[in-house]
């Protein structure tokens, strides 16, 4: 589902070059549960952003379900965003200006899916939602709001899921009641899920953890 | 589509209170291109309606001369075959008119129109109380006069008028009448009598400034073929023939320019309101960046984005524009009924509609969104630059290095866009570019001097007292609006100060002018046989005795020169010398010329006519020294050689200025009449008593007050500044509008920075004050920006357009500036109350 081959970013700091990943390869294949873990500045998000294509390898190769995304331009990684891959982050990110509902709508109203509204009504059912869709993310707690960063995720049923810190931002009980989510998607659709996590909880139930220091895994 | 409408109007529907107030800018730009080309629609859609009424005739054969026999009888020729037809003559002069039976009455200028049974064939005569016209009132020295001129003279109807010699009976008062052109300058007010009656006064003396028209009326077919037949015909003659479609179309080119003009008022304003839209945009666009990351990572294509704000914006620029036709529905709606029935009425038409045309509203609507759409696209660019990224690392948007050649287009498109937009609204390619060009510059050079006043605050923020120190640092805060602000609000105060600036100077210049031993008293058609006694009754009055100067009228008929040469006055016509020159004969240079080349006579008649020309007529129309010119003078053909050429200061009136000067002799006796400039008594009674003195022994002779023409010249500048002023006005509002948007987009940051403020142990009187010193000192810069760019606009007018002495204005300029501060003071404060109203803790929680 996901494979990397040699995959590293090196970044200009100061006018000199900086490599905050070193060469990786991994294969995660479909429905495992992957968790990332590792110290701050470790190079963890940034193995995430490269899986998702939001930034582009300093060298190596990513292929996800099969399509090598390395050469993609970016209105072609928006797509293949939009069609393979759901993102959680320890910020929910959820646009402001949209109720509950309106999030989980967005991904589907951009893939041109029939029946959205009510696709986004299930989603928002699924995760204990249906009486908030109406407000607005300032009007919701920090779990309600990961929670329906979680149903936009899931909105296009993609085939990978990638978390960033999910839990990082929540209280002990939302931030178990969004693990559990989490673990019911991967279990029931067979979703593969890539999770950057400090959460012991969450790594003691992953597939593979893979830990990383100083932008190499360890 | 469907994602890209739903997201725009979701967006709105968070943001519209934010941005909504640079939209209702377009909204006031696109009512005033409204309003105004559907009034002026509207006034051409009655002309076509009625345009015989403006000539009250299908043709008219006009002259200043008495008919000739080969006139008269082409005409006849011309007119046997057309069936049926009807003639009529018509005349009109400018001259005194008193009433009768009192000796200290005053005397008036007026227009006099002498009639004949059959006037009009179109239009009607509107009279005071209802009464019906009919030529039976103007008969035996019957009336109608003007209701001005009652006021004037202290009569009414029933009482006697002088003309010439002649006592008529005021027998009703005219509102309103057939043959009065639109626009058309007038004298005095019009007094109307009997045809045959004029002649009994004998003001139709030879000499006299009468203009004779011939109106006939034909069958429609028979227009044009009559009106070509008639001008080759009579091609050579002084005469001008036309028809009521010839005025109509003279009129409607006029009123379409002037519409075309007109409305570039409101694009201007638009333009304000555009340059609002690109400041908000830009603002909006930081603040959404998070939301567009947002949107890339759930699989938005960027240029999907881009059509969510693009549609944003055009949903915007629509609404606005769409309020802007209501505001011009509103604003015609206003005008009052009466109104309209008197502007009808003056203009020559019977009524003249209210209503917004589907036209002006279509094009004021186009307008408005193009506008918003070109000033929003660069800034909508910036959209571009947010990656998904961000919302892993912060950090993550880094602005590509070098030229971004999409934002270069999109400046290059926005640029060609409104130019091609001012072309099309002024519908002449020349003007539109002049204006686009002068918007450019007056923006440029506003935006400089802004510049260079906030640099010239800069010290303030380092100021030992704490308000002031943070209320100039506030002009440099991240986002701020203070450079929009101080060219939009600038702009309004420059028209305002720059205007009333200009009045003073114009009005002053005039004032100095008469105030010195200038002649303010100018008589006209002094006949001969009057000339000593009418320089007895102006010494007896004015302490000396004036100078009057011969003056005759010519009209030229041949040159032979060097660079033009014809044989005729119609190729005077095409020669740009056609029409009747006012010439002088005299021994010696005026004290307002000088030669500039060739040499001026001597005293010595010659027996060899000369003339001296004006330089204009070397430099625009291409006489030169050593060309002979022929001219028609009262029938008479006299060639003249030129022989100097002179330069006329023409501001300096104490004694005339003439396009050809004349040595003496060169008219041997022909008959000619005389002018006078006199510096008249100070007090308005010793003046009035000598326009009377002069005028009931010499009853032809026109006394024209020049304080009285001075008093209408100060009336019509008034308008005029009444009427640029509105216009600064309009754009000041805007520029406060822009102010409250720009107090709206900032709120959040400055609710935030008070509530540190207030942590920090500031409290609410320090807020307010703090408030107050940042829009007062704002204010204060917006207000010398227009103060400076109006002192540079009248300094530049007065010496190259006007060419007379300049000096600061210094009330306009300084009461403009405190206005402005004033009222920026006051806008930037009021909308920004909620920021001292909110609690701390609450904000800061919210973070």
């Amino acid at each position: 589902m996901i494979e990397l081959r040699g995959v590293s970013k090196t970044v200009a700091s100061g006018g000199r070059p900086l490599t905050i990943l070193h060469p990786i390869d991994l294969s995660a294949p479909s429905g495992q549960f992957l968790s990332i873990v590792g110290p701050s500045g470790s190079g963890k998000s940034t193995l995430l952003g490269l899986i998702a294509g939001l930034d582009t390898p300093s060298t190596g190769e990513i292929a996800i379900d099969g399509v090598e995304i390395t050469g993609l331009d970016e209105d072609r990684l928006a797509r293949l965003r939009g069609a393979k891959i759901g993102f959680v982050f320890q910020f929910f990110h959820l646009i402001p200006s949209l109720t509950a509902l309106e999030n989980v709508l967005v991904p589907l109203e951009i893939a041109g899916a029939g029946r959205a509204a009510d696709k986004a009504a299930a989603l928002l059912r699924d995760v204990g939602l249906t009486a908030r869709g109406h407000h607005y993310p300032s009007q919701l707690s920090g779990g309600e709001q990961q929670r329906v960063a979680i149903a936009r995720a899931l909105a296009n049923d993609p085939p990978i899921l990638l978390a960033d810190e999910p839990t990082g931002n929540l209280d002990s009980a939302n931030g178990r009641h969004v693990v559990d989510l989490l673990l019911d998607v991967n279990r029931t659709r067979r979703t593969t899920i890539v999770m950057v996590t400090h959460d012991r909880e969450l790594t003691d139930r992953a597939d593979v953890v893979l830990a990383m220091r100083d932008g190499r895994t360890c | 589509m469907r994602f890209i409408l739903r997201m725009a109007a979701r967006e709105l529907r968070s943001s519209w209170r934010r941005v909504a107030f640079f939209f209702v800018c377009v909204a006031v730009g696109v009512a005033a291109i409204v309003a105004l080309r559907s009034l002026i629609q509207n006034v051409r859609a009655a002309l076509a309606a009625e345009a015989r009424t403006l000539l009250a005739a299908d043709v008219s054969v006009r002259t200043d001369r008495p008919w000739s026999d080969a006139v008269r009888r082409a005409v006849d020729r011309r007119l046997a075959d057309v069936v049926p037809r009807r003639r009529t003559e018509i005349v009109d002069l400018t001259t005194m008119v008193r009433a009768a039976g009192d000796a200290d009455a005053r005397a008036r200028v007026v227009e006099l129109r002498g009639v004949r049974e059959a006037f009009p064939f179109y239009g009607r005569f509107e009279l005071a109380g209802g009464r019906r016209y009919a030529f039976d009132l103007l008969r035996a020295h019957g009336a109608l006069v003007a209701p001005e001129l009652l006021a004037q003279l202290g009569l009414q109807v029933g009482d006697a008028l002088l003309i010439g010699d002649v006592a008529f009976t005021i027998r009703g008062v005219i509102l309103a009448e057939p043959g009065r052109r639109l626009g058309a300058f007038s004298f005095g007010p019009r007094v109307l009598v009997d045809y045959a009656a004029v002649e009994e006064t004998g003001l139709l003396a030879f000499a006299s400034r009468a203009n004779r028209q011939l109106l006939l009326q034909v069958p429609e077919p028979a227009i044009e073929p009559l009106v070509t037949a008639l001008r080759a015909e009579l091609q050579d003659e002084l005469v001008r023939v036309g028809s009521y479609r010839g005025t109509e179309s003279r009129i409607e080119r006029n009123l379409e320019r002037t519409e075309n003009y007109l409305s570039l008022i409101g694009f201007v304003i638009v333009i304000l309101g555009g340059l609002g839209v690109w400041s908000v945009t830009r603002v909006f666009v930081q603040q959404r960046l998070h939301s567009v990351a947002v949107l890339k990572c759930l699989g938005a294509t960027g240029g999907r984005v881009l059509a969510v704000y693009v549609t944003q914006v055009a949903l915007l620029g629509a609404s606005g524009s769409l309020l802007g036709v209501a505001l011009a529905r509103l604003a015609l709606a206003a005008v009052p009924e009466r109104l309209a029935a008197q502007a009808a009425t003056a203009a020559g038409l019977t009524t003249v509609a209210t209503d917004l045309t589907g036209s002006a509203m279509a094009q004021g609507v186009a307008v408005g969104l193009l506008v918003s759409l070109l000033f929003a696209l660069a800034p909508l660019l910036e959209v571009r630059h947010a990656k998904p990224l961000l919302l892993l690392r912060r950090d993550a948007v880094r602005p590509a290095a070098g030229i971004d050649w999409p934002r270069a287009a999109a400046l290059g498109l926005a640029g060609a866009g409104l130019i091609a937009v001012a072309v099309w609204q002024a519908a002449s390619l020349e003007v539109g570019l002049y204006v686009s060009g002068g918007f450019a510059a007056v923006a440029t050079a506003l935006h400089l001097i802004g510049r260079g006043l906030v640099r010239a605050a800069a010290p303030l923020e380092r100021a030992p007292w704490f308000a002031l120190r943070h209320a100039a640092l506030s002009l440099s805060r991240p986002g701020n609006q203070t450079r929009v602000i101080l060219l939009a609000v600038g702009l309004g105060s420059f028209f305002i100060i720059g205007v009333r600036a200009m009045q003073t100077n114009l009005l002053g210049n005039f004032d100095r002018e008469l105030r010195d031993d200038a002649p303010d008293m100018f008589l006209i058609d002094i006949q001969q046989d009057q000339a000593a006694g009418v320089r007895a009754v102006l010494a007896a009055a004015a302490g000396e005795a004036p100078q009057l100067i011969p003056v005759l009228r010519a009209r030229i008929t041949g040159v032979d020169g060097r660079r033009v040469s014809f044989d005729s006055p119609s190729g005077a016509r095409r020669a740009g010398l056609g029409r009747e020159y006012t010439v002088t004969y005299r021994a010696s240079l005026a004290e307002n010329e000088r030669v500039v080349a060739g040499r001026f006579w001597d005293d010595v008649p010659a027996a060899e006519p000369e003339i001296s020309i004006e330089e204009n007529l070397r430099d625009e129309q291409g006489l030169e020294l050593g060309d002979t010119v022929r001219f028609d003078v009262l029938g008479r053909q006299i060639a003249a050689r030129v022989t100097s050429v002179r330069e006329v200061r023409w501001d300096d009136t104490r004694s005339g200025g003439f396009m050809f000067v004349f040595r003496p002799g060169s008219f041997g006796d022909a008959p000619h009449t005389y002018i006078a400039f006199v510096q008249g008594p100070a007090a308005g009674a010793a003046r009035a008593r000598l326009q009377r003195d002069v005028v009931a022994r010499y009853p032809n002779v026109s006394v024209i007050d020049g304080l009285a023409v001075l008093d209408t010249l100060r009336r019509v500048l008034d308008y005029v500044t009444l009427a640029i002023s509105v216009v600064g006005g309009v754009a000041l509002f805007s520029g406060g509008l822009i102010l409250v948007g720009a107090v709206a987009m900032t709120r959040f940051q400055r609710i935030h920075e008070a509530a540190i403020f207030r942590t920090l142990g500031a409290n609410a009187r320090l807020l307010a004050l703090m408030l107050v010193l940042e829009y007062g000192v704002l204010g204060i810069l917006a207000g010398g920006v227009g103060s400076l760019g109006a002192l540079i606009l009248t300094w530049a007018l007065a010496r190259h357009v006007f060419e007379i002495a300049w000096f600061p204005s210094l009330l306009a300029n300084v009461s403009g500036v405190f206005v402005t501060a004033a009222v920026v003071g006051c806008v930037g404060v009021a909308a920004s109350v909620d920021v001292l109203r909110r609690k701390p803790l609450a904000t800061l929680r919210a973070e």
